[in-house]
């Protein structure tokens, strides 16, 4: 079952990066890239070990953290969340129509693994390796923030506290796609929404990026605004998730700026051979 | 002169500053808030319906309510160990004997921590009532139960709400067999029978399913069963109550001495059989005294076999044959020695340490009145003493607890340690382990498990259960997988794409017309209907006011039109109740009859509308007041 979903996943999303770059990168881009590879990767690697390293203690610490979380966490389900926030999921989903549910499922698996792999492959293809540089720093960061928050704040997610309200869009209409996502996901992990966050880092990153990309640009900003919203369509985070989520991309993506270019790794290293 | 006039003044002071005093020290009566603790929708759907369901309902009377959800270990934790909360809305895991009663409401038990007496509930009369129960047989203990009952409807220590039908996806292609004995219980798992020869050698159907498994897969009969609840993947310590449900995955792994007959069903009818029960029974030889004493038993010899009452002037006395030859998992035998240690531990494991006995939060109530166990010398027999007052009926439970082997669990008996942090006393290891790998001497034994992806099990060849000349249901399947599915819907694809055999915990009640429709067009389905085993109720902890007011219960109680939820979010698929036990046990005066006999919903039946005004008038009744906004005043605290 998994298995299938996830050849599923893998062929859609492959497709629809061949067909983005033919239409977004280009031919003399990607000439350029076969001749500059190396440079290239060489200035995203020590980026790329961090993120791998941080990717990887996530994967470890997603087991443990709830156990942390409900000794030391926040539980935040009923106040503030639902209190402030009230009923805004159920109108929602009150516009929910079959092509909407078809359209934002497909949007909270396809579109989002889309969303989060293309701009590497985008930036990638630039001669600055700058925007692939500062992407990686933004997916990092994400990753690293959004754990801490999850350390200290425990909540459910709308479908969670109103199942007959809000339908679990996502899992009743296409149970297959809960084998894919509990893989990845707790369900007490919802504040804030990562989902969110990663697609805004790509949106805030394609717009800094539009005079190079303009056409991804208004992509991005579309696919990243649908994911946003696909979240709270399918009752899996309140808006407070949503907006958190969009605040924690801002963050990483201001961090980002500010961080990359600060330090080289291979500067460091020529120091140290040319000492001795 | 002076002198006179500074007294004077400071009188007149003193007396003004202690009117003052006397003003301001007065407590006024505050808005009632309390919490209602329950499950989220991915542990317990229908339970944080019903919560809203009555925080709305409190709400609309002028109670402040809110919620809070808790994961499963944690819901039972609060309310179980810690006692932190106000209500909780959740299932109780009953028995189909009104046996368990007597630890759910005796007062001895409230401030223990576990299965036992979780409300805090105290009163006199029920500690009669339930002494009663638990010392008579026969038509003196129906007597007993019905007061019970009785007792309870007037005092409401908490709510009964509704007991769900159970429900299972099976698949029919690959084993047959389901359902003869309850899905719910380890014995619904034993004697499956195989389908056809060449289903086992064939695999099972696209075989992507069993995603971590090589190609040896294809030559065992493994079972695969779906089930929503993560917690068998994480932790099989029986003794456990935050982990444990009803305990079906540790009853796989341990044996008890007896078995339910309702859960053994049609081996009742069976030949053999029938003349082990008689063995068991007549023991004594059939004069009229063990008749009395075996009348009410309703126990079917597992481990055990066979089992005698006697009764003397200073006990009562059960004598139980142990069955030749058992052995644990890891090889090692099972002796009358592991027995005695069983029940020792249980009743305290801490094994009679300093300090205050710890006893197993499942088993309180299963060996209350037990003073003493001795093994025989040879090992094969064990006696266990009862109180002189026991009646056979409640004493019987003690037959049915997990026998463990005293040399895994003998150094749990230690406190729980956690460097740096103050452990509270009474926690054992015994308490917080999750016993993996699980040794028990149970028909499988455990293999394998990844936290919250499967726990599986291989069958244990040499369980008693297969032996020649036994006509008990043994296991059949040389493995079984239990798959962690955290969703009813997605459980039932799995079945539905031959990816599973059966879905083991029962369906959530939104999709039971689905799957009823599924299960018709499909040959290789089936859906079991079991009866229920569990019933949703509303606690309170009694320990605080209000809810140490009877009354005060009585009116929340009059407040939930059971009728309706089971209509609206149950769709149907459950039986309101009044009363905690089977209906069997529930006299005349109080069975269920269109509307509620103990506790009449103060509104319109079977529309969830309550009558306000009538509820307001019924909380004044019982002592309570209205503010000028229309808001429940109470005094809280202790």
């Amino acid at each position: 079952m998994l298995v299938r979903v996830l050849v599923q996943l893998t062929v859609v999303v492959a497709l629809s990066l061949l067909v983005s770059t033919a239409v977004f990168v280009g031919r003399y881009r990607l000439r350029d890239t076969r001749l500059e590879w190396r440079d290239r990767v060489r200035a995203a690697a020590p980026i790329t070990v961090v993120l791998a390293v941080v990717l990887l203690f996530n994967s470890v610490a997603r087991q443990t953290v709830p156990e942390l979380s409900w000794m030391i966490g926040y539980r935040w389900t009923e106040t503030p969340i639902y209190d402030l926030e009230g009923e805004f999921i159920l109108w929602l989903q009150a516009q929910a129509t079959p092509e909407l549910t078809a359209y934002f499922s497909f949007i909270y698996i396809y579109g989002y693994v889309f969303l989060l792999v293309f701009p590497l492959v985008a930036y990638f293809a630039l001669s600055n390796t700058r925007p692939l540089r500062e992407l990686l720093t933004a997916y990092t960061l994400n990753y690293a923030l959004g754990l801490l928050c999850y350390v200290f704040v425990i909540a459910y997610g709308p479908r969670n506290v109103m199942p007959e309200l809000v339908d679990a869009l996502l899992y009743d209409t296409y149970p297959q796609y809960q084998h894919l996502t509990r893989q990845v996901n707790r369900n007490t992990n919802v504040f804030p929404s990562l989902h969110t966050s990663l697609a805004a880092t790509v949106g805030f990153l394609a717009y800094r990026t539009r005079r190079v990309y303009p056409k991804w640009a208004v992509v991005a900003g579309f696919l990243s605004l649908s994911v946003a919203i696909s979240t709270m369509y399918l009752g899996i985070h309140w808006v407070i998730d949503v907006l958190a989520g969009i605040g924690l991309a801002f963050v990483s993506v201001f961090l980002a700026g500010h961080l990359v270019g600060q330090w080289s790794v291979w500067d460091w290293l020529e120091n140290r051979v040319s000492f001795r | 002169m002076l002198t006179t006039a500074g007294l004077g003044v400071t009188i007149g002071t003193a007396g003004c500053v202690r009117e003052v005093r006397n003003a301001v020290n007065r407590d006024g009566r505050d808005r009632l808030s309390l919490t209602i603790t329950t499950l989220p929708a991915d542990g317990d759907r229908e339970s944080i319906q019903l919560a809203r369901t009555v925080r709305d309902t409190l709400e609309a009377v002028g109670i402040d309510a809110s919620l809070a959800i808790l994961s499963h270990e944690e819901f039972l934790r609060a309310i179980l160990t810690n006692h932190e909360f106000d209500a909780y809305v959740g299932r109780y895991p009953g028995g189909s004997d009104p046996a368990y009663l007597y630890e759910t409401l005796h007062s001895q038990y409230a401030d223990e921590s576990g299965w036992q007496n979780p409300f805090g509930v105290t009163s006199l009369a029920l500690d009669d009532v339930l002494e009663r129960q638990r010392r008579a047989d026969g038509q003196q203990r129906r007597e007993a139960v019905e007061e019970t009952v009785e007792t309870f409807a007037a005092e409401q220590p908490f709510v009964p709400i509704c007991a769900p039908d159970e429900y299972r996806l099976v698949r029919t292609d690959r084993f047959d067999g389901w359902g003869e004995r309850h899905p719910g219980t380890a014995q619904g798992y034993l004697g499956l029978e195989m389908v056809g020869e060449s289903s086992d050698e064939e695999g099972d159907g696209d075989g992507d399913g069993d995603r971590d498994r090589d190609g040896d897969e294809d030559k065992v009969a493994r079972l695969r069963a779906a089930h929503t609840d993560p917690r068998p993947s994480q932790n099989l310590n029986p003794l456990s109550a935050e982990y444990r449900h009803r305990g079906l995955v540790t009853g796989l792994l341990y044996d008890s001495f007896a078995v339910d007959p309702d859960v053994i069903g049609p081996l009742e009818d069976g030949g053999n059989d029938g003349a082990n029960t008689r063995q068991a029974n007549d023991g004594n030889g059939g004069d009229d005294e063990a008749d009395e004493l075996t009348t009410g038993i309703d126990l079917h010899p597992w481990l055990a076999e066979s089992w005698e009452w006697e009764r003397n002037d200073d006990a009562l006395v059960l004598s139980v044959r142990l069955r030749d030859d058992v052995r644990f998992h890891d090889g090692e035998p099972l002796t009358a020695d592991d027995v005695e240690f069983t029940y020792r531990f249980l009743a305290d494991t801490t094994l009679g340490a300093d300090g205050i006995p710890a006893p197993s939060p499942r088993h309180r109530g299963a060996i209350a009145g037990l003073e003493a166990v001795e093994g025989s010398e040879d090992g094969h027999r064990v006696e266990l003493r009862f109180d002189a007052g026991s009646g056979t009926a409640a004493a019987a439970r003690a037959l049915t607890v997990p026998i463990l082997p005293k040399h895994v669990w003998r150094d749990r008996s230690t406190p729980a340690d956690v460097t740096g942090v103050r452990i509270a006393e009474g926690t054992t290891d015994a308490l917080v382990v999750d016993n993996v790998p699980a040794v028990g001497s149970g028909p499988f034994a455990f293999a394998d498990r990844t936290d919250r992806e499967h726990v599986t099990l291989e069958r244990s060849d040499d369980h008693f259960s297969v032996r020649p000349g036994l006509d008990l249901p043994e296991p059949t399947v040389s493995e079984v997988q239990i798959a962690i599915d955290p969703r009813s819907t997605s459980a039932i694809e799995l079945v539905a794409g031959d990816d599973a055999d059966v879905t083991t915990t029962t369906l959530e009640s939104y999709v039971i017309d689905d799957v009823l429709e599924i299960a018709d067009g499909n040959d290789d389905l089936e859906v079991l209907e079991s009866p229920p085993r569990t019933f949703y109720h509303l606690g309170f902890n009694a320990r605080t006011a209000p809810f140490t007011n009877p009354r005060f219960r009585r009116t929340v109680a009059r407040l939930i039109d059971k009728a309706w939820i089971v209509e609206d979010i149950f769709d149907g698929y459950a039986t309101p109740v009044s009363s905690p036990v089977a209906s069997e046990w529930v006299p005349d005066e109080l069975a269920w009859d269109d509307d509620d006999p103990a506790t009449p919903f103060l509104g319109t039946d079977g529309t969830g509308d309550i009558d306000i005004d009538a509820a307001r008038s019924a909380f004044e009744a019982a002592g309570f007041d209205y503010d000028a906004n229309g808001r429940l005043r109470t005094r809280e605290g202790n």
